[in-house]
C-alpha cells in the first residue's frame, strides 16, 4: 500500500513535470532556454519509464536523447541566429488556431480514451532482464522478430549521417554536383578543374 | 477504499491521459513557432510523447514481450536520424538565405 501510494505520488509529480516542461519548450521565448527544457522534458519521461519498468529504454533516453538530440539542436540554435526571430512570438490568431487544434486534438483523444473499455491492463510478468529481452527481440529472425527493421534503421542512421554532412557541407568535393555552395564568392571554384575555373580564382592557384 | 482514491490511482487511463497532454503541447508548438528549430523541438516533443504510449501499451499488456520498448527505441533511431537531417537542411539554409523562418521559407531555389 505505501508503495502504491508512493508510485501515485511519483506519476503525478513526473507528469507534472513533465507537462509544465513541454509548455514551457513551446512557449519559451528564447530558443536556447527551450532546448534546456526539452532536455528536462526528456529526462522525465525516462523516469516516467522507468516506472514503467522499462530501465533499458529509459537508460537508452538518457543517452540519446539528452546525451546526443538536445546537444545537436543546442548546436543548431546556435548556428541559426538571426536577429529576426530572437525573440520568437506567435501573432494571437497564430496562438489561438494553434490552440483550437491542438486543445480539440486533445479532447477527442480523451473522449476516445474514456469511454473505451482496452482488453488489457491486467499486465503479465515481466521479464527477468529487459536488456536480455530486448537484445534478443531485436536479432529474432523468426516470426514477431525485429530483425529487418534493425537493419533498416541501421541503413537509416547511415543515410541521415551521409546526407547531414552533403547538406551542410561548404564546399563541393571535385565533381560532386551535390552542393549548397561556399561561404565566399569564388571559394567553391578551388575545387573545379583549372581550365573552367574564372580568372581571379587561377591567380591564387599554384 | 474510496472512489476518491480508486479515480486517483494510476491506471492505464491516467498513463494514456499523459500521453495524449504531451502530444497536444507538441502540436501546439509545432503550429504556433515560426522557428524551424522550434518546430523541430516540438516534434520531438510529439515523438517522445508516441514513444510513451507505445511503452505504456507494453507495460499494460504482455511485459514479457517486449514489443512496446522495441518500438520505443526505433522511434528514438529515427528521432536521431531526423534532427541530423533537420540539422543540416536548416545549417545550410541559413548559410543560403540567413534567416530560418518557416513563413519565408517558399521557394525550393535561391
Amino acid at each position: 500500500m505505501i508503495t502504491d501510494t508512493a508510485a501515485a505520488v511519483l506519476f503525478y509529480l513526473l507528469g507534472a513535470a513533465a507537462i509544465g516542461l513541454a509548455l514551457a519548450v513551446v512557449n519559451s521565448r528564447r530558443l536556447l532556454r527551450a532546448a534546456i527544457y526539452l532536455m528536462a522534458v526528456l529526462l522525465a519521461s525516462a523516469g516516467l519509464y522507468v516506472m514503467l519498468r522499462a530501465y533499458f529504454l529509459a537508460g537508452i533516453q538518457v543517452l540519446v536523447y539528452v546525451g546526443g538530440i538536445v546537444v545537436l539542436i543546442v548546436f543548431a540554435v546556435m548556428l541559426t541566429r538571426s536577429a529576426d526571430l530572437l525573440a520568437d512570438k506567435p501573432s494571437r490568431l497564430r496562438q489561438a488556431l494553434g490552440g483550437v487544434a491542438s486543445i480539440g486534438f486533445l479532447v477527442l483523444t480523451a473522449a476516445v480514451f474514456l469511454t473505451s473499455a482496452f482488453p488489457v491492463g491486467v499486465g503479465g510478468p515481466a521479464p527477468p532482464s529487459d536488456t536480455v529481452a530486448i537484445g534478443r527481440r531485436l536479432l529474432d529472425a523468426g516470426p514477431g522478430g525485429f530483425v529487418l527493421p534493425f537493419e533498416i534503421v541501421s541503413l537509416l542512421l547511415l543515410a541521415a549521417v551521409l546526407g547531414g554532412i552533403v547538406v551542410s557541407r561548404k564546399t563541393p568535393p571535385p565533381d560532386q554536383p551535390f552542393t549548397t555552395g561556399g561561404d565566399l564568392p569564388g571559394e567553391a571554384d578551388t575545387t573545379r578543374p583549372l581550365q573552367q575555373r574564372p580568372p581571379h580564382a587561377e591567380r591564387g592557384a599554384p | 477504499m474510496t472512489d476518491l482514491e480508486a479515480l486517483l490511482t494510476p491506471g492505464l487511463k491516467h498513463w494514456l491521459l499523459l500521453g495524449a497532454v504531451l502530444f497536444s503541447i507538441g502540436l501546439y508548438g509545432l503550429l504556433t513557432r515560426r522557428n524551424a528549430v522550434g518546430i523541430l523541438m516540438a516534434v520531438e516533443v510529439m515523438l517522445n510523447a508516441a514513444a510513451l504510449n507505445f511503452v505504456i501499451f507494453n507495460h499494460y499488456g504482455e511485459p514479457a514481450l517486449v514489443d512496446g520498448q522495441v518500438m520505443a527505441i526505433f522511434i528514438i533511431a529515427v528521432a536521431a536520424a531526423e534532427v541530423v537531417v533537420g540539422m543540416a537542411i536548416f545549417v545550410a539554409l541559413f548559410r543560403h538565405r540567413a534567416t530560418i523562418d518557416v513563413n519565408r521559407m517558399d521557394t525550393m531555389k535561391d
